[in-house]
C-alpha cells in the first residue's frame, strides 16, 4: 500500500500575489482535482509544477500522473472521470490539438473533465506567444468553453467550470491568453476551501466504471441510437446555458464576484459595439473609458462563454446599436474571425447591423490602446466594412 | 438501477431519446458477455528459475532468500539457505559465488552482492538447530570434517541418521580451519557454525587418522563416506629443495593457522597461482616479509579466485608472471636463492589453459629468504588399498568391496575436481542423498527435465533503474597487513536491503500486482500471495505476461 500523505491544513485562503497559472493551479486545487494527469509545455507547465507540489506537500489530496503525451493525459483523465474522480489537465497549442481525438472522447463520453488551455499560437512556424487558434479549433468537439480576463477570473472560473460540467455531463475548457495572463502578477482573492465545498460538493456521476456492476461504456451504437445520443449532447449544451448563468449567480452571491457569460462594458446608448475576449478587454476598458470622456458613443462587449453560444444574451446587448466591430486574435483560414462569425450568425434574421471583422495580435503581437482606438476610428468612419476581414497592422 | 434489474433476456430498445442513458452505456451488466471466448492464449502463473540459483552449486534458493532480507527476516532467510548450504556464513565468506557471474542483474548494470548477502543472513540470522529425531538405526562414518564431510552429515543427521565424523586433526574443519586464514574466514565464524553440527547429535572424533589409528576396515558403520579432501602438497622435481628455509604452502599456513610463529626472512617468493599461493603471500606479507609470487602463466590463467589475486595487489604484493624456478640454491644447506626461467605460453594443454614454454636462455637468479611452494594439492589416499581412485558417489572398486563389510562413498576434493568450499558442500549434500537412496533401497531419481532459465531478455527493464550495486566495506590496506584481522566487514541489515531490492526476482512472482493492475477485462484476482485468472473473461490479450516484469507468467496457445 502506498504510504499515506499527510493532510496539511490545506490550501491557505487571503489575498495574494500570483500568476495567472497559479491562479489556475489554486482553482484546481481548490475545486479538489482528484487525478491530475498533464504534460508539460510552455507556456502552461507552472500549472501543473504548482499542482504537483500541492500534491507532494499532501495540500492536495490528488493523484498526479505523469504521461508522455497529452494523448494519454487526456485519455487518464477520461479514466479517471469514468470512475467517478474529479479530473484535471492543462496544456497549450500543439499540445491541445495532440488531444484532439480524446477530446471528442470526454464530451461523446459524457464526462465532465475540466482542461485549462493556454491560448498559444500554433506552429508553425514556431511560436509560444498567444492567439485563440489553438481552443477555437476545437470548437466542435462538445466542450464547454470559458474565455477569461484576469488572474482572478481564470481562479474563479476552473470552480465555476466543474460546477457546469458536472450538472450538464459535459467536459470544460476554460481559456487564458499566454503571458499576458499565464505569467503575469495579479492580486487574486484566494477564497477559503470551505465556502468552495459548499459551492461545488463532490462529483457523484449516476453512472460510472464499477467494478461490483461492470458494465460497457462508449461501445458500438447503431444508426438507431447514435442519433439521439448526439442529440443529447446538443440538448446538455443548451441547458449548460442556464446552468452556467445559475453557476455565475450563486458563485457571485457565495464569493461577491461574478462575470455573466458576456459582460456589457458602457453599452449604454452605444452606437458602436465593441467585442472583444480574453486579456484584450482590459485594454479595451481604457479605450472604452478615453473615448467615452471625449464623448464618443462607443461601448464593449466581454464575450466570456463561447460554448455554448450565448446567442439570445448576445442579441439582446448588441441589436438596437448601430455598429459592431469584433476584435478577433484568430483565422479561420478562408473565412475570416471566429468570434466575427459567431456573432454574425447570431445576429442574422434580427436586423443585422453592419459588423466589422478585425483581426488584430496573432502570434502574440501587442494590441495596444492606439490598435483598438484605430478600430473603432474605422468602424465609426465608414457606413460598412470595405472588405470581409479588416487587417490590423499587416506590414504591407 | 440494479443490474438484476437489467439482466435482460431480450434487446433493450427505447421508443424515445428522454429513456435513453446520456451516453451509451450498457444497461444491462456486462458480466453476461464472456470474453473468454475470444481467446486463443492462455496465460497461466508458471514460475521459472533464476540463473543464478542454477549456477551455485548447492543450489541455493537465492531470489528466495534475499526476498527474505529484504523484509528484514533474516533468521527465515538463514533458514532457507540452510535447506541447501549448513553454512552460510561460511560461503557467504569465501565462496567464489559462481551465482554472481550469472546474475541477469550483469547485463543491467552489475550484479547483485549475493556472496555479501548471504553473509549477512548467515551471520545476522543465525540460530541453533534442534536434534533432528534419529528414525534410522543405521550409522554413518564420515571420514574427513572438511566442507563435504560436514555438510554430508548434516544432511544426513538432518534424514534421521546417526553419523559419526572421523578426523585426523585436532580439530574439524579441514581446509575451512587450516587452509583458508583467519582474516578471510575467523575460526570464531566457524566454530559458531561446526557448533550448530553438535547441536544436531552428530559425533565428532578429533586426533583419529584412519589408516593409521584405526583401519578401515574396522570402522563399525552402514555406510562409509570418504572425504579427506586434497590435502598433500605436490612436488616440483628441483635440485636443492631439502634446503633450510624452503616451504611448503598447505603446511605453512596449517601451522600459523594453528598457532605456531612461524619465522620467515625477508625475502620471501611463493610459486604457484592458486589460492594457497595467494594466502601463503598475504600471510608472509602479514609476518612482515616482502612476498613476491611467481607463476609461470599469466594472470589470466590464475587458478586462484580473482578477488583474491585483487587483495593481494591491493595489499602490495609483487606479481612476477611467466616465470618459473629450476633450481634452489644452497649454501651449507641453507636456502640463498633461487634459479629461474623465463617462459611463454605455447599452444592450450588438456586442460585448456596455453602450456608455459621455457624461453632458452632466460635464466636469472634471485636472493631470497624462503621459497613455498604451492602447486597444487592431491588426496592423501595412502590408507586405500593400492590403485584404488575415488570418484564421486558410490566406489565400486572391486578392491575395496571385498575389503569392506559397508559400501563405500568418496565426494569432496578427494574425488571431484572443483577444488571448492561450495561445491564440496554439493558433493556432501548428493552423497547424503545417495546414501539414504541405498539404506533405504531407493531407486535412482529420474532425471528431470531441465529447468527454464531466465534469460537477462526477458526481464522487463521499464520496471528497472540502474542503480551501483552494494558493496561490503573493508579494512583500509594499512589496517590489515600487519595483523589477521578480517578485511571483508559485511553488510549491514540496511546496506543489504537496499542492495536486495535490486534483485529483478528472475522468474519468481514477488507479488507486485502489475499483472492485476494491467488486466484490461479485470480478470485477474488475488487471494493472500497467489494469484487467479478468471478464464471466464481473460481474452487472452496477454498483456499481463508483457507488464510482469520478471517472466512468471507464461503464455500459452489453447487447443480450440
Ligand atoms: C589455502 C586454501 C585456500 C582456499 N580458499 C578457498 C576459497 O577461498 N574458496 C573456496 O571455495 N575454496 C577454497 N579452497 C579450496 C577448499 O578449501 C577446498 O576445496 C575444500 O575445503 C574441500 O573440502 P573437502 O571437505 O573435500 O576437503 P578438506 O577441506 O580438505 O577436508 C578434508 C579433511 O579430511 C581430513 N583427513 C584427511 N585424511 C584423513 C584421514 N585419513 N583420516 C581422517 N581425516 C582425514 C583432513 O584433515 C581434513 O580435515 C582453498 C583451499 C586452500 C588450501
Ligand atoms: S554458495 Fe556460493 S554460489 Fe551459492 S549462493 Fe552462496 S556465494 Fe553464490
Ligand atoms: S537478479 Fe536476483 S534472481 Fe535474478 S539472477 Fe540476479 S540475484 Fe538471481
Ligand atoms: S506481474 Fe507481479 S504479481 Fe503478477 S505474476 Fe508477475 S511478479 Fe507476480
Amino acid at each position: 500500500m502506498a504510504a499515506e500523505v499527510e493532510l496539511k491544513a490545506g490550501i491557505p485562503s487571503g489575498r495574494k500575489v500570483i500568476t495567472g497559472n497559479y491562479a489556475v493551479s489554486y482553482g484546481a486545487a481548490l475545486a479538489r482535482a482528484q487525478v491530475i494527469a498533464a504534460y508539460p509545455i510552455t507556456p502552461q507547465t507552472q500549472i501543473v509544477e504548482l499542482l504537483a507540489d500541492f500534491c507532494a506537500e499532501g495540500l492536495l489530496q490528488a493523484k498526479f500522473i505523469k504521461v508522455e503525451s497529452e494523448h494519454s493525459a487526456m485519455a487518464a483523465c477520461i479514466g479517471a472521470s469514468a470512475v467517478g474522480a474529479r479530473a484535471f489537465t492543462a496544456t497549450s497549442a500543439q499540445g491541445l490539438a495532440l488531444m484532439h481525438e480524446m477530446l471528442h472522447w470526454a464530451a461523446g463520453a459524457r464526462l465532465p473533465v475540466v482542461l485549462a488551455n493556454v491560448n498559444r499560437a500554433m506552429g508553425p512556424p514556431w511560436s509560444i506567444w498567444t492567439d485563440q487558434n489553438d481552443s477555437l479549433s476545437q470548437r466542435d468537439t462538445g466542450w464547454i468553453q470559458y474565455y477569461c480576463e484576469s488572474n482572478q477570473e481564470a481562479l474563479d472560473t476552473v470552480i465555476q467550470a466543474y460546477k457546469v460540467a458536472e450538472r450538464v455531463s459535459l467536459p470544460a475548457m476554460l481559456v487564458l491568453d499566454a503571458f499576458f495572463l499565464s505569467h503575469t502578477s495579479e492580486p487574486v482573492e484566494i477564497p477559503e476551501q470551505g465556502l468552495v465545498d459548499r459551492y461545488l460538493p463532490p462529483y457523484r456521476p449516476k453512472y460510472k466504471l464499477d467494478l461490483a456492476d461492470p458494465r460497457a461504456f462508449g461501445g458500438i451504437t447503431m444508426p438507431s441510437e447514435y442519433f439521439e445520443l448526439r442529440y443529447k449532447i446538443q440538448k446538455a449544451m443548451e441547458e449548460a446555458l442556464a446552468v452556467a448563468e445559475e453557476a455565475d449567480l450563486e458563485f457571485k452571491r457565495l464569493f461577491g464576484r461574478g462575470y455573466g457569460l458576456v459582460e456589457p462594458y458602457r453599452l449604454e446608448g452605444a452606437e458602436l459595439a465593441l467585442v472583444t475576449s480574453g486579456t484584450v478587454t482590459s485594454t479595451a476598458r481604457l479605450v472604452i473609458d478615453r473615448l467615452r470622456a471625449e464623448g464618443e458613443k462607443v461601448g464593449l462587449l466581454k464575450a466570456r462563454l463561447f460554448r455554448p453560444f450565448p446567442t439570445s444574451l448576445v442579441r439582446e446587448h448588441l441589436l438596437g446599436i448601430l455598429k459592431i466591430a469584433v476584435i478577433d486574435r484568430n483565422i479561420s483560414f478562408g473565412h475570416g474571425g471566429i468570434f466575427a462569425q459567431e456573432i454574425k450568425s447570431a445576429l442574422y434574421n434580427h436586423g443585422q447591423p453592419p459588423l466589422f471583422g478585425f483581426i488584430a495580435g496573432l502570434g502574440g503581437r501587442d494590441i495596444t490602446p492606439e490598435l483598438i482606438e484605430e478600430i473603432i476610428e474605422y468602424a465609426l468612419s465608414h457606413d460598412r466594412p470595405e472588405e470581409e476581414i479588416i487587417w490590423m497592422g499587416v506590414k504591407r | 438501477m440494479s443490474t438484476k434489474e437489467f439482466a435482460p433476456d431480450r434487446p433493450i430498445t427505447f421508443a424515445a431519446e428522454r429513456e435513453m442513458p446520456p451516453m451509451a452505456v450498457s444497461l444491462g451488466t456486462t458480466l453476461a458477455n464472456k470474453t473468454g471466448s475470444w481467446r486463443y492464449l492462455r496465460p497461466v502463473y508458471d514460475e521459472k528459475k533464476p540463473p543464478c540459483n542454477h549456477a551455485c552449486p548447492a543450489g541455493n534458493d537465492i531470489r528466495g532468500f534475499i526476498a527474505l532480507i529484504l523484509k528484514g527476516r533474516l533468521a527465515e532467510a538463514r533458514e532457507l539457505l540452510c535447506e541447501t548450504n549448513p553454512f552460510p556464513a561460511i560461503t557467504g565468506r569465501v565462496c567464489h559465488h559462481p551465482c554472481e557471474l550469472e546474475c541477469n542483474r550483469r547485463e543491467f548494470d552489475e550484479p547483485l552482492s549475493i556472496r555479501a548477502l548471504e553473509r549477512l543472513a548467515g551471520d545476522k540470522g543465525y540460530k541453533a538447530l534442534r536434534a533432528p529425531h534419529k528414525r534410522h538405526e543405521e550409522r554413518i562414518a564420515v571420514v574427513g570434517s572438511g566442507p563435504a564431510g560436514l555438510s554430508c552429515a548434516y544432511f544426513l543427521a538432518r534424514r534421521g541418521y546417526h553419523v559419526t565424523i572421523l578426523e585426523s586433526e585436532r580439530e574439524p574443519g579441514g581446509m575451512l580451519r587450516w587452509g583458508i586464514p583467519e582474516y578471510r574466514l575467523p575460526k570464531g565464524v566457524l566454530d559458531r557454525e561446526l557448533a550448530l553440527l553438535k547441536g544436531m547429535g552428530i559425533e565428532l572424533k578429533v586426533g583419529v587418522r584412519v589408516g593409521q589409528d584405526v583401519r578401515l576396515e574396522e570402522l563399525d558403520a552402514d555406510a562409509i563416506f570418504l572425504a579427506v579432501g586434497a590435502t598433500k602438497g605436490l612436488e616440483l622435481d628441483l635440485p636443492g629443495l631439502e634446503a633450510e628455509g624452503v616451504l611448503h604452502g598447505l603446511e605453512f599456513l596449517k601451522r600459523v593457522n594453528f598457532g605456531e610463529r612461524v619465522e620467515l626472512g625477508e625475502r620471501v617468493a611463493i610459486i604457484g597461482g592458486g589460492n594457497t599461493a595467494m594466502d601463503a603471500a598475504r600471510v608472509a606479507l602479514r609476518l612482515g616479509a616482502k612476498p613476491i609470487v611467481i607463476y609461470r602463466r599469466t594472470r589470466a590463467e590464475m587458478p586462484a579466485i580473482p578477488e583474491e589475486v585483487e587483495a593481494a595487489l591491493e595489499e602490495g604484493i609483487e606479481f612476477l608472471f611467466l616465470a618459473a624456478p629450476i633450481e634452489v640454491l644452497t649454501t651449507d644447506g641453507q636456502l640463498k636463492g633461487a634459479r629461474f626461467t623465463r617462459m611463454e605460453l605455447g599452444p592450450p594443454d588438456e586442460t585448456g589453459r596455453r602450456r608455459p614454454i621455457p624461453i632458452k636462455g632466460s635464466e636469472f637468479e634471485m636472493e631470497l629468504d624462503n621459497l613455498i611452494l604451492a602447486v597444487g594439492e592431491r588426496p592423501d589416499l595412502s590408507f586405500l588399498p593400492e590403485g584404488v581412485e575415488l570418484k564421486e558417489g558410490r566406489v565400486n572398486d572391486p578392491v575395496l568391496v571385498r575389503a569392506l563389510k559397508a559400501p563405500i562413498f568418496a565426494g569432496g576434493d578427494a574425488a571431484t575436481e572443483a577444488g571448492t568450499v561450495v561445491d564440496a558442500i554439493a558433493s556432501g549434500r548428493r552423497v547424503a542423498e545417495a546414501i539414504d537412496r541405498h539404506l533405504r533401497g531407493l531407486p535412482e531419481p529420474a532425471k528431470g527435465e531441465e529447468p527454464v532459465l531466465v534469460p537477462f531478455a526477458r526481464i522487463n527493464l521499464d520496471y528497472f533503474e540502474p542503480r551501483p550495486r552494494v558493496q561490503g566495506r573493508t579494512l583500509a590496506v594499512p589496517e590489515r597487513v600487519t595483523n589477521f584481522r578480517e578485511v571483508e566487514l559485511g553488510l549491514s541489515l540496511e546496506e543489504g536491503q537496499l542492495e536486495a531490492e535490486r534483485c529483478f526476482s528472475c522468474g519468481v512472482c514477488n507479488q507486485c500486482d502489475n499483472c492485476i493492475t494491467y488486466c484490461p477485462d479485470v480478470a485477474i484476482s488475488r487471494h493472500d500471495d497467489e494469484y487467479e485468472v478468471d478464464y471466464d473473461y481473460c481474452k487472452g490479450c496477454g498483456i499481463c505476461a508483457q507488464e510482469c516484469p520478471r517472466w512468471v507468467i507464461s503464455l500459452v496457445e489453447e487447443e480450440k
